[in-house]
Protein backbone atom coordinates (compact mmCIF):
# COMPACT_ATOMS: atom_id res chain seq x y z
CA UNK A 1 0.00 0.00 0.00
CA UNK A 2 3.07 2.67 0.68
CA UNK A 3 4.36 1.66 -2.50
CA UNK A 4 1.08 3.03 -4.35
CA UNK A 5 0.91 6.02 -2.44
CA UNK A 6 4.90 7.08 -2.76
CA UNK A 7 4.38 6.57 -6.79
CA UNK A 8 1.21 8.73 -6.66
CA UNK A 9 3.13 11.30 -5.22
CA UNK A 10 5.64 11.11 -7.22
CA UNK A 11 3.19 10.99 -10.23
CA UNK A 12 1.94 14.24 -8.91
CA UNK A 13 4.99 15.77 -8.32
CA UNK A 14 5.66 14.88 -12.18
CA UNK A 15 2.53 16.70 -13.50
CA UNK A 16 3.06 19.78 -11.97
CA UNK A 17 6.46 20.04 -13.33
CA UNK A 18 5.02 19.34 -16.31
CA UNK A 19 2.56 21.76 -16.16
CA UNK A 20 4.89 24.73 -15.98
CA UNK A 21 7.25 23.35 -19.11
CA UNK A 22 6.19 23.92 -22.58
CA UNK A 23 6.96 20.47 -24.10
CA UNK A 24 6.00 16.82 -23.50
CA UNK A 25 7.49 15.12 -20.62
CA UNK A 26 9.68 11.88 -21.85
CA UNK A 27 11.97 11.00 -19.37
CA UNK A 28 12.08 10.28 -15.88
CA UNK A 29 15.20 9.78 -13.57
CA UNK A 30 14.78 8.01 -10.41
CA UNK A 31 17.33 7.77 -7.91
CA UNK A 32 16.23 4.59 -5.44
CA UNK A 33 18.51 4.21 -1.67
CA UNK A 34 20.39 0.86 -1.20
CA UNK A 35 17.75 0.68 1.93
CA UNK A 36 14.71 1.90 0.62
CA UNK A 37 11.69 -0.50 1.04
CA UNK A 38 11.04 -1.39 -2.63
CA UNK A 39 13.22 -3.03 -5.65
CA UNK A 40 13.55 -1.55 -8.73
CA UNK A 41 11.43 -3.88 -10.76
CA UNK A 42 8.65 -3.40 -7.93
CA UNK A 43 9.25 0.13 -8.14
CA UNK A 44 9.06 -0.06 -11.95
CA UNK A 45 6.07 -2.25 -11.96
CA UNK A 46 3.92 0.15 -9.39
CA UNK A 47 5.17 3.10 -11.62
CA UNK A 48 3.96 1.40 -15.02
CA UNK A 49 0.52 0.57 -13.69
CA UNK A 50 0.16 3.89 -12.26
CA UNK A 51 0.98 6.29 -15.31
CA UNK A 52 -1.46 4.13 -17.74
CA UNK A 53 -4.00 6.13 -18.66
CA UNK A 54 -2.44 9.25 -18.06
CA UNK A 55 -0.59 12.02 -19.45
CA UNK A 56 3.03 10.43 -18.39
CA UNK A 57 1.60 7.39 -20.26
CA UNK A 58 4.80 5.57 -22.45
CA UNK A 59 7.63 7.96 -20.45
CA UNK A 60 10.73 6.59 -20.07
CA UNK A 61 11.37 5.32 -16.49
CA UNK A 62 15.36 5.40 -15.68
CA UNK A 63 16.21 4.16 -12.02
CA UNK A 64 19.75 4.49 -10.69
CA UNK A 65 20.01 2.28 -7.63
CA UNK A 66 22.35 3.40 -5.15
CA UNK A 67 24.85 0.31 -3.28
CA UNK A 68 25.61 2.36 -0.61
CA UNK A 69 23.73 1.44 2.47
CA UNK A 70 25.76 4.56 4.62
CA UNK A 71 24.18 7.12 1.90
CA UNK A 72 22.28 10.11 3.62
CA UNK A 73 19.42 8.94 0.48
CA UNK A 74 19.76 5.46 1.33
CA UNK A 75 15.85 4.75 2.10
CA UNK A 76 14.65 7.76 0.02
CA UNK A 77 13.42 7.72 -3.34
CA UNK A 78 14.21 10.85 -5.31
CA UNK A 79 12.74 11.66 -8.53
CA UNK A 80 16.51 13.30 -9.93
CA UNK A 81 15.60 15.14 -13.58
CA UNK A 82 12.37 15.49 -16.14
CA UNK A 83 13.40 15.01 -19.69
CA UNK A 84 11.43 16.97 -21.83
CA UNK A 85 10.51 16.98 -25.56
CA UNK A 86 11.74 20.49 -26.86
CA UNK A 87 9.39 23.07 -28.60
CA UNK A 88 10.01 24.52 -31.28
CA UNK A 89 11.82 28.01 -30.79
CA UNK A 90 13.16 26.79 -27.18
CA UNK B 1 11.20 18.61 -32.55
CA UNK B 2 10.63 15.04 -31.35
CA UNK B 3 14.79 14.17 -31.44
CA UNK B 4 14.72 18.00 -29.10
CA UNK B 5 14.93 17.65 -25.82
CA UNK B 6 15.90 19.33 -22.54
CA UNK B 7 16.65 17.89 -19.06
CA UNK B 8 15.58 19.65 -15.79
CA UNK B 9 17.10 18.70 -12.30
CA UNK B 10 14.52 18.20 -10.25
CA UNK B 11 15.87 16.66 -6.61
CA UNK B 12 12.53 16.03 -5.26
CA UNK B 13 12.13 13.18 -2.15
CA UNK B 14 9.20 11.09 -2.98
CA UNK B 15 7.41 10.21 0.37
CA UNK B 16 4.43 8.29 1.15
CA UNK B 17 1.80 10.62 2.45
CA UNK B 18 -1.67 12.16 2.06
CA UNK B 19 -3.17 8.63 2.80
CA UNK B 20 -6.43 10.27 4.14
CA UNK B 21 -8.45 13.23 2.89
CA UNK B 22 -11.42 15.04 4.32
CA UNK B 23 -13.90 16.73 1.96
CA UNK B 24 -16.14 18.98 3.72
CA UNK B 25 -19.07 20.27 1.90
CA UNK B 26 -20.41 24.05 3.23
CA UNK B 27 -22.48 26.82 2.02
CA UNK B 28 -24.00 30.20 3.91
CA UNK B 29 -26.30 27.93 5.73
CA UNK B 30 -23.63 25.99 7.56
CA UNK B 31 -22.09 22.97 6.84
CA UNK B 32 -23.94 20.04 4.53
CA UNK B 33 -21.64 16.83 4.34
CA UNK B 34 -18.81 15.55 5.44
CA UNK B 35 -16.47 12.66 4.15
CA UNK B 36 -13.66 11.30 5.07
CA UNK B 37 -11.76 9.69 2.49
CA UNK B 38 -9.32 6.76 3.16
CA UNK B 39 -7.06 5.16 0.76
CA UNK B 40 -6.15 1.68 2.35
CA UNK B 41 -5.96 -0.90 -0.55
CA UNK B 42 -6.78 -4.03 -0.15
CA UNK B 43 -4.56 -6.19 1.69
CA UNK B 44 -6.80 -10.08 1.50
CA UNK B 45 -6.04 -10.90 4.75
CA UNK B 46 -9.53 -12.67 4.96
CA UNK B 47 -9.18 -14.24 1.92
CA UNK B 48 -4.84 -14.98 2.46
CA UNK B 49 -6.45 -17.41 5.80
CA UNK B 50 -8.37 -19.19 3.63
CA UNK B 51 -7.17 -22.94 3.47
CA UNK B 52 -4.56 -22.44 5.95
CA UNK B 53 -4.43 -24.38 9.03
CA UNK B 54 -6.08 -22.94 12.26
CA UNK B 55 -2.68 -23.01 14.13
CA UNK B 56 -1.36 -20.31 11.80
CA UNK B 57 -4.46 -17.62 12.06
CA UNK B 58 -2.63 -15.90 15.16
CA UNK B 59 0.71 -15.95 13.23
CA UNK B 60 -0.93 -14.32 10.16
CA UNK B 61 -3.57 -11.94 11.55
CA UNK B 62 -0.50 -10.53 13.56
CA UNK B 63 0.79 -8.95 10.62
CA UNK B 64 -2.25 -7.21 10.15
CA UNK B 65 -0.61 -4.26 12.49
CA UNK B 66 2.55 -3.71 13.65
CA UNK B 67 1.33 -1.21 16.27
CA UNK B 68 -1.31 -3.73 17.82
CA UNK B 69 -0.36 -7.22 16.61
CA UNK B 70 -1.28 -8.62 19.94
CA UNK B 71 -4.96 -7.55 19.70
CA UNK B 72 -5.08 -9.41 16.32
CA UNK B 73 -3.65 -12.84 17.87
CA UNK B 74 -5.57 -12.61 21.04
CA UNK B 75 -8.63 -12.41 18.71
CA UNK B 76 -7.65 -14.88 16.68
CA UNK B 77 -6.80 -17.55 19.69
CA UNK B 78 -9.66 -16.84 21.29
CA UNK B 79 -11.97 -17.09 17.90
CA UNK B 80 -10.49 -20.68 17.25
CA UNK B 81 -10.43 -21.89 21.33
CA UNK B 82 -14.20 -20.70 20.84
CA UNK B 83 -14.53 -22.89 17.31
CA UNK B 84 -12.61 -26.11 19.48
CA UNK B 85 -14.64 -25.38 22.83
CA UNK B 86 -11.59 -24.57 24.90
CA UNK B 87 -10.97 -22.18 27.71
CA UNK B 88 -7.76 -21.81 28.74
CA UNK B 89 -7.69 -20.30 32.63
CA UNK B 90 -5.27 -19.99 35.60
CA UNK B 91 -2.18 -18.94 34.04
CA UNK B 92 -2.37 -19.48 30.45
CA UNK B 93 -5.21 -16.64 30.61
CA UNK B 94 -3.26 -14.40 32.94
CA UNK B 95 -0.46 -14.58 30.99
CA UNK B 96 -2.31 -13.22 27.69
CA UNK B 97 -4.01 -10.67 30.17
CA UNK B 98 -0.17 -9.88 30.79
CA UNK B 99 0.60 -9.38 27.09
CA UNK B 100 -2.67 -7.36 26.04
CA UNK B 101 -1.28 -5.35 28.83
CA UNK B 102 2.50 -5.06 27.42
CA UNK B 103 0.71 -3.88 23.87
CA UNK B 104 -1.91 -1.48 25.85
CA UNK B 105 1.13 0.31 27.11
CA UNK B 106 3.32 0.16 23.83
CA UNK B 107 0.23 1.14 21.55
CA UNK B 108 -1.18 4.32 23.73
CA UNK B 109 2.57 5.52 24.26
CA UNK B 110 3.50 5.40 20.74
CA UNK B 111 -0.14 7.86 20.13
CA UNK B 112 0.12 9.82 22.72
CA UNK B 113 3.86 11.17 22.23
CA UNK B 114 4.37 10.80 19.08
CA UNK B 115 0.51 12.03 17.98
CA UNK B 116 -1.33 13.56 20.61
CA UNK B 117 1.06 15.93 22.54
CA UNK B 118 2.92 17.54 19.62
CA UNK B 119 -0.92 18.40 18.87
CA UNK B 120 -1.77 19.99 22.16
CA UNK B 121 1.43 21.88 22.29
CA UNK B 122 1.44 23.32 18.87
CA UNK B 123 4.65 21.51 17.45
CA UNK B 124 4.48 19.53 14.11
CA UNK B 125 5.82 16.28 15.24
CA UNK B 126 7.23 14.52 18.10
CA UNK B 127 10.90 15.40 16.54
CA UNK B 128 10.42 19.23 16.97
CA UNK B 129 8.43 19.05 20.67
CA UNK B 130 11.42 17.15 21.62
CA UNK B 131 14.01 20.09 21.36
CA UNK B 132 11.56 21.99 23.69
CA UNK B 133 10.09 19.53 26.15
CA UNK B 134 12.61 16.83 26.21
CA UNK B 135 11.37 15.35 29.30
CA UNK B 136 8.29 14.75 27.76
CA UNK B 137 9.52 12.58 24.75
CA UNK B 138 12.02 10.74 26.94
CA UNK B 139 9.44 9.58 30.00
CA UNK B 140 7.18 8.46 27.10
CA UNK B 141 9.91 6.27 25.88
CA UNK B 142 11.06 4.91 29.20
CA UNK B 143 7.11 4.43 29.79
CA UNK B 144 6.95 2.73 26.13
CA UNK B 145 10.02 0.70 26.62
CA UNK B 146 8.50 -1.24 29.97
CA UNK B 147 5.46 -1.80 27.75
CA UNK B 148 7.78 -3.55 25.25
CA UNK B 149 9.54 -5.31 27.60
CA UNK B 150 6.24 -7.41 28.45
CA UNK B 151 5.69 -8.05 24.93
CA UNK B 152 9.01 -9.09 24.39
CA UNK B 153 9.47 -11.47 27.31
CA UNK B 154 5.58 -12.95 26.83
CA UNK B 155 5.55 -13.05 23.20
CA UNK B 156 9.12 -13.59 21.97
CA UNK B 157 9.22 -10.47 19.83
CA UNK B 158 8.37 -6.77 20.34
CA UNK B 159 6.61 -6.44 17.15
CA UNK B 160 4.66 -9.22 15.54
CA UNK B 161 5.33 -11.37 18.33
CA UNK B 162 5.62 -15.19 17.61
CA UNK B 163 4.89 -16.79 20.61
CA UNK B 164 1.03 -17.09 21.38
CA UNK B 165 -0.58 -19.99 20.51
CA UNK B 166 -4.50 -21.61 19.78
CA UNK B 167 -4.52 -22.92 23.37
CA UNK B 168 -1.99 -21.00 25.20
CA UNK B 169 1.52 -20.28 24.54
CA UNK B 170 4.74 -22.38 22.78
CA UNK B 171 6.61 -21.00 25.30
CA UNK B 172 5.60 -19.84 28.40
CA UNK B 173 8.18 -17.41 30.75
CA UNK B 174 9.44 -18.84 34.22
CA UNK B 175 8.55 -16.28 37.01
CA UNK B 176 12.12 -15.39 38.16
CA UNK B 177 11.98 -13.62 34.27
CA UNK B 178 8.55 -12.14 35.14
CA UNK B 179 10.10 -10.89 38.72
CA UNK B 180 12.87 -9.36 37.07
CA UNK B 181 10.99 -6.55 35.26
CA UNK B 182 9.40 -5.69 38.12
CA UNK B 183 11.29 -2.68 38.83
CA UNK B 184 11.21 -1.53 35.41
CA UNK B 185 7.55 -1.88 35.11
CA UNK B 186 6.92 0.12 38.98
CA UNK B 187 9.74 3.16 37.80
CA UNK B 188 7.39 2.93 34.37
CA UNK B 189 4.34 3.10 36.63
CA UNK B 190 5.72 6.18 38.45
CA UNK B 191 6.32 8.20 34.94
CA UNK B 192 2.69 7.67 34.24
CA UNK B 193 1.28 8.75 37.49
CA UNK B 194 3.15 12.02 35.74
CA UNK B 195 1.73 11.44 32.54
CA UNK B 196 -2.04 11.55 33.70
CA UNK B 197 -1.68 14.76 35.58
CA UNK B 198 0.02 16.45 32.52
CA UNK B 199 -2.57 15.31 30.56
CA UNK B 200 -5.11 16.32 32.69
CA UNK B 201 -3.97 19.67 32.73
CA UNK B 202 -3.63 20.53 28.88
CA UNK B 203 -6.00 22.65 27.29
CA UNK B 204 -8.87 20.72 25.77
CA UNK B 205 -10.80 22.50 23.33
CA UNK B 206 -13.73 23.24 24.33
CA UNK B 207 -16.41 21.00 22.70
CA UNK B 208 -18.41 17.85 24.15
CA UNK B 209 -20.69 15.05 22.33
CA UNK B 210 -24.15 16.43 23.21
CA UNK B 211 -25.93 13.85 25.12
CA UNK B 212 -29.06 14.22 22.41
CA UNK B 213 -26.25 13.62 19.88
CA UNK B 214 -27.19 9.61 20.96
CA UNK B 215 -23.33 8.91 20.57
CA UNK B 216 -23.82 5.31 21.64
CA UNK B 217 -20.51 4.10 22.92
CA UNK B 218 -19.27 0.22 22.39
CA UNK B 219 -17.32 -1.69 24.31
CA UNK B 220 -16.36 -5.21 26.04
CA UNK B 221 -18.09 -5.29 29.96
CA UNK B 222 -16.56 -8.06 32.53
CA UNK B 223 -18.03 -8.98 35.88
CA UNK B 224 -14.86 -8.39 36.78
CA UNK B 225 -12.33 -6.79 34.91
CA UNK B 226 -11.30 -3.82 32.73
CA UNK B 227 -11.79 -5.50 30.02
CA UNK B 228 -9.27 -6.79 27.58
CA UNK B 229 -9.48 -10.40 26.44
CA UNK B 230 -12.81 -11.05 26.94
CA UNK B 231 -16.30 -9.76 28.53
CA UNK B 232 -19.72 -8.68 26.60
CA UNK B 233 -20.35 -6.69 24.11
CA UNK B 234 -22.68 -3.92 25.89
CA UNK B 235 -23.46 -0.21 24.93
CA UNK B 236 -24.21 2.82 26.82
CA UNK B 237 -28.10 2.16 25.04
CA UNK B 238 -28.30 -0.74 26.53
CA UNK B 239 -26.81 -3.47 24.16
CA UNK B 240 -25.80 -6.70 25.65
CA UNK B 241 -24.70 -9.17 23.36
CA UNK B 242 -22.47 -11.61 23.33
CA UNK B 243 -19.93 -11.99 20.64
CA UNK B 244 -21.46 -14.83 18.54
CA UNK B 245 -24.20 -12.38 18.31
CA UNK B 246 -22.01 -9.21 17.05
CA UNK B 247 -23.15 -10.01 13.26
CA UNK B 248 -26.35 -9.83 14.19
CA UNK B 249 -26.53 -6.03 15.65
CA UNK B 250 -23.77 -4.92 13.32
CA UNK B 251 -23.21 -4.94 9.96
CA UNK B 252 -20.46 -3.45 7.73
CA UNK B 253 -20.92 -1.63 4.47
CA UNK B 254 -18.91 -0.06 1.64
CA UNK B 255 -19.25 3.38 1.28
CA UNK B 256 -18.34 5.01 -2.25
CA UNK B 257 -15.77 7.52 -1.18
CA UNK B 258 -14.03 5.47 1.18
CA UNK B 259 -12.08 1.88 0.52
CA UNK B 260 -12.51 1.54 4.27
CA UNK B 261 -15.46 -0.61 5.30
CA UNK B 262 -17.87 1.21 7.71
CA UNK B 263 -19.33 -0.88 10.29
CA UNK B 264 -22.90 0.36 11.94
CA UNK B 265 -25.25 -0.83 14.47
CA UNK B 266 -27.96 -2.37 12.73
CA UNK B 267 -30.62 -0.76 14.88
CA UNK B 268 -29.08 2.88 15.00
CA UNK B 269 -26.13 3.41 13.24
CA UNK B 270 -22.55 5.16 14.03
CA UNK B 271 -21.47 4.13 17.52
CA UNK B 272 -17.88 4.64 19.12
CA UNK B 273 -15.39 2.01 20.02
CA UNK B 274 -12.30 2.76 21.63
CA UNK B 275 -10.62 4.11 24.87
CA UNK B 276 -13.58 6.99 25.54
CA UNK B 277 -16.20 3.82 25.07
CA UNK B 278 -13.96 1.25 27.39
CA UNK B 279 -13.75 4.37 30.11
CA UNK B 280 -17.65 5.20 30.13
CA UNK B 281 -18.78 2.00 29.89
CA UNK B 282 -16.04 0.40 32.78
CA UNK B 283 -14.38 3.24 34.80
CA UNK B 284 -15.79 1.51 38.05
CA UNK B 285 -13.31 -1.78 37.30
CA UNK B 286 -9.99 0.01 36.68
CA UNK B 287 -7.31 -0.48 39.05
CA UNK B 288 -7.61 1.03 42.30
CA UNK B 289 -4.49 3.61 41.34
CA UNK B 290 -5.55 4.49 38.04
CA UNK B 291 -9.02 5.15 40.02
CA UNK B 292 -7.68 6.88 42.69
CA UNK B 293 -6.10 9.38 40.54
CA UNK B 294 -9.21 9.69 37.77
CA UNK B 295 -11.08 11.14 41.14
CA UNK B 296 -8.01 12.91 41.94
CA UNK B 297 -8.13 15.31 38.88
CA UNK B 298 -12.10 14.96 39.19
CA UNK B 299 -12.28 13.00 36.15
CA UNK B 300 -15.66 11.23 36.08
CA UNK B 301 -17.58 9.17 33.58
CA UNK B 302 -19.44 9.86 30.69
CA UNK B 303 -16.43 11.50 29.32
CA UNK B 304 -17.95 13.02 26.34
CA UNK B 305 -14.93 15.42 25.20
CA UNK B 306 -13.49 13.58 22.68
CA UNK B 307 -10.07 15.46 23.21
CA UNK B 308 -10.04 14.00 26.45
CA UNK B 309 -9.03 10.66 25.00
CA UNK B 310 -5.55 11.40 25.49
CA UNK B 311 -6.40 11.63 29.07
CA UNK B 312 -8.11 8.37 29.13
CA UNK B 313 -5.40 6.76 27.48
CA UNK B 314 -2.95 7.89 30.04
CA UNK B 315 -5.15 6.22 32.95
CA UNK B 316 -5.48 2.77 30.61
CA UNK B 317 -1.50 3.07 30.66
CA UNK B 318 -1.12 3.06 34.43
CA UNK B 319 -4.01 0.42 34.42
CA UNK B 320 -2.41 -1.89 32.15
CA UNK B 321 1.22 -1.23 34.53
CA UNK B 322 -0.76 -2.13 37.71
CA UNK B 323 -2.88 -4.92 36.03
CA UNK B 324 0.87 -6.09 34.73
CA UNK B 325 2.57 -5.94 38.44
CA UNK B 326 -0.50 -7.51 40.04
CA UNK B 327 -0.54 -10.63 37.88
CA UNK B 328 3.46 -10.19 38.04
CA UNK B 329 3.23 -10.80 41.80
CA UNK B 330 0.67 -14.06 41.71
CA UNK B 331 2.09 -15.62 38.86
CA UNK B 332 2.44 -19.95 38.58
CA UNK B 333 3.54 -20.83 35.65
CA UNK B 334 1.27 -23.30 34.30
CA UNK B 335 1.88 -27.21 33.92
CA UNK B 336 1.90 -27.30 30.16
CA UNK B 337 2.50 -24.59 27.79
CA UNK B 338 -0.80 -24.65 25.92
CA UNK B 339 -3.90 -27.40 26.46
CA UNK B 340 -3.62 -29.40 23.67
CA UNK B 341 -5.80 -28.85 20.43
CA UNK B 342 -7.40 -31.35 17.95
CA UNK B 343 -9.19 -29.45 14.79
CA UNK B 344 -12.76 -30.65 13.91
CA UNK B 345 -15.40 -28.61 11.51
CA UNK B 346 -16.44 -25.97 13.19
CA UNK B 347 -17.01 -21.89 13.67
CA UNK B 348 -15.79 -19.45 16.43
CA UNK B 349 -15.63 -15.66 16.83
CA UNK B 350 -14.19 -13.55 19.40
CA UNK B 351 -14.19 -10.12 20.60
CA UNK B 352 -11.55 -8.31 22.45
CA UNK B 353 -10.36 -4.97 23.42
CA UNK B 354 -7.33 -3.86 20.78
CA UNK B 355 -6.03 -0.37 22.05
CA UNK B 356 -8.01 1.52 19.83
CA UNK B 357 -11.37 -0.43 20.23
CA UNK B 358 -13.49 -3.51 19.90
CA UNK B 359 -12.00 -5.92 17.18
CA UNK B 360 -14.03 -8.96 15.96
CA UNK B 361 -12.85 -12.22 14.76
CA UNK B 362 -14.80 -15.15 13.24
CA UNK B 363 -13.91 -18.24 11.49
CA UNK B 364 -15.06 -21.65 9.69
CA UNK B 365 -12.36 -24.76 9.82
CA UNK B 366 -13.23 -27.83 8.31
CA UNK B 367 -11.98 -31.50 9.96
CA UNK B 368 -8.49 -30.94 9.13
CA UNK B 369 -8.74 -27.39 10.48
CA UNK B 370 -8.31 -25.63 7.27
CA UNK B 371 -9.53 -22.24 7.77
CA UNK B 372 -12.56 -22.24 5.16
CA UNK B 373 -14.06 -18.34 6.03
CA UNK B 374 -12.33 -15.86 8.35
CA UNK B 375 -13.99 -12.58 8.78
CA UNK B 376 -12.58 -9.29 10.84
CA UNK B 377 -13.61 -6.22 11.64
CA UNK B 378 -11.10 -3.90 12.97
CA UNK B 379 -12.29 -0.87 14.88
CA UNK B 380 -11.00 1.61 12.72
CA UNK B 381 -14.09 1.00 10.75
CA UNK B 382 -16.56 0.78 13.65
CA UNK B 383 -15.45 4.22 14.52
CA UNK B 384 -15.17 5.91 10.44
CA UNK B 385 -18.86 7.07 10.47
CA UNK B 386 -18.70 8.04 13.74
CA UNK B 387 -15.79 10.30 13.41
CA UNK B 388 -17.72 11.85 9.98
CA UNK B 389 -20.34 12.28 12.02
CA UNK B 390 -18.24 13.72 14.51
CA UNK B 391 -16.87 16.61 12.07
CA UNK B 392 -20.06 17.46 10.63
CA UNK B 393 -21.54 18.37 14.25
CA UNK B 394 -18.14 19.60 15.45
CA UNK B 395 -17.02 21.49 12.32
CA UNK B 396 -20.02 24.87 12.61
CA UNK B 397 -18.28 25.92 15.36
CA UNK B 398 -14.63 26.11 13.70
CA UNK B 399 -15.89 27.41 10.18
CA UNK B 400 -14.25 30.74 11.09
CA UNK B 401 -10.73 29.57 11.61
CA UNK B 402 -8.57 30.26 8.82
CA UNK B 403 -7.48 27.23 6.54
CA UNK B 404 -4.83 26.17 8.21
CA UNK B 405 -6.16 26.16 11.97
CA UNK B 406 -8.95 24.28 10.51
CA UNK B 407 -7.08 21.81 9.30
CA UNK B 408 -5.38 21.39 11.94
CA UNK B 409 -8.04 21.17 14.20
CA UNK B 410 -9.71 18.16 12.01
CA UNK B 411 -6.10 16.60 12.04
CA UNK B 412 -6.47 16.58 15.91
CA UNK B 413 -10.35 15.50 15.62
CA UNK B 414 -9.47 12.45 13.78
CA UNK B 415 -5.98 11.85 15.93
CA UNK B 416 -9.00 11.33 18.89
CA UNK B 417 -9.71 8.36 17.72
CA UNK B 418 -6.13 6.93 17.04
CA UNK B 419 -7.07 5.33 13.52
CA UNK B 420 -5.32 2.38 12.31
CA UNK B 421 -5.13 4.40 8.97
CA UNK B 422 -2.03 6.06 7.44
CA UNK B 423 -3.65 9.29 7.72
CA UNK B 424 -3.00 9.03 11.61
CA UNK B 425 0.36 9.48 10.87
CA UNK B 426 0.54 11.19 7.49
CA UNK B 427 -2.64 12.98 7.39
CA UNK B 428 -4.26 15.36 5.39
CA UNK B 429 -5.61 16.62 2.41
CA UNK B 430 -8.35 18.96 3.05
CA UNK B 431 -10.94 19.55 1.03
CA UNK B 432 -12.90 22.92 1.50
CA UNK B 433 -16.02 23.17 -1.10
CA UNK B 434 -17.90 26.02 -0.91
CA UNK B 435 -21.74 25.25 -2.89
CA UNK B 436 -22.70 22.83 -5.06
CA UNK B 437 -20.80 23.91 -8.39
CA UNK B 438 -17.48 24.60 -6.48
CA UNK B 439 -17.81 21.28 -5.03
CA UNK B 440 -17.83 19.68 -8.20
CA UNK B 441 -14.65 21.95 -9.51
CA UNK B 442 -12.79 20.86 -6.15
CA UNK B 443 -13.38 17.48 -6.26
CA UNK B 444 -11.88 17.10 -9.52
CA UNK B 445 -9.25 19.21 -9.15
CA UNK B 446 -8.25 18.59 -5.78
CA UNK B 447 -8.05 22.22 -4.97
CA UNK B 448 -9.89 23.43 -2.37
CA UNK B 449 -13.18 25.63 -2.99
CA UNK B 450 -13.77 29.14 -1.41
CA UNK B 451 -11.87 29.17 1.73
CA UNK B 452 -13.70 29.16 4.97
CA UNK B 453 -14.82 33.04 6.42
CA UNK B 454 -11.74 34.53 8.30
Amino acid sequence: MHEQNLIKNLIDKIQELASDEPGRPIGVRLRLGALAHMSAAHLREHFDREILGTSLEGIKLEIDELKDINHKEAQDVILESLKFEETDGH
Amino acid sequence: MADRSKTIKVDYLARVEGEGALHIDYDDSGVQNVQLKIFEPPRFFEALLRGRDYLEAPDITARICGICPVAYQMSAVHAMENALNLKPGGALRMLRRLLYCGEWIESHMLHISMLHAPDFLGYPNAVAMAKDHPEIVKNALEIKKAGNALVRLIGGREVHPINVRVGGFYKVPEARELTALVAQLEMARGLTEQLVRWSAALPFPSYEWRRDNHYEFVALTHPSEYPMNEGRITSSAGLNISAQDYENHFAEEHVAHSTALHCTLRERGAYLVGPIARYNLNRDKLSPRALQLAEEINFTAPCLNPFQSILVRSLEVLHAFEEALHIIDRYQPPAEPHLKTEPRTASGCAATEAPRGLLYHRYDIDEKGKITTAKIVAPTSQNQKTIEDDLRLMLPSFMHFPEDKLQGLCERAIRNYDPCISCSTHFLQLHLNYGQAQSKQSMVTGKPGQPPAR
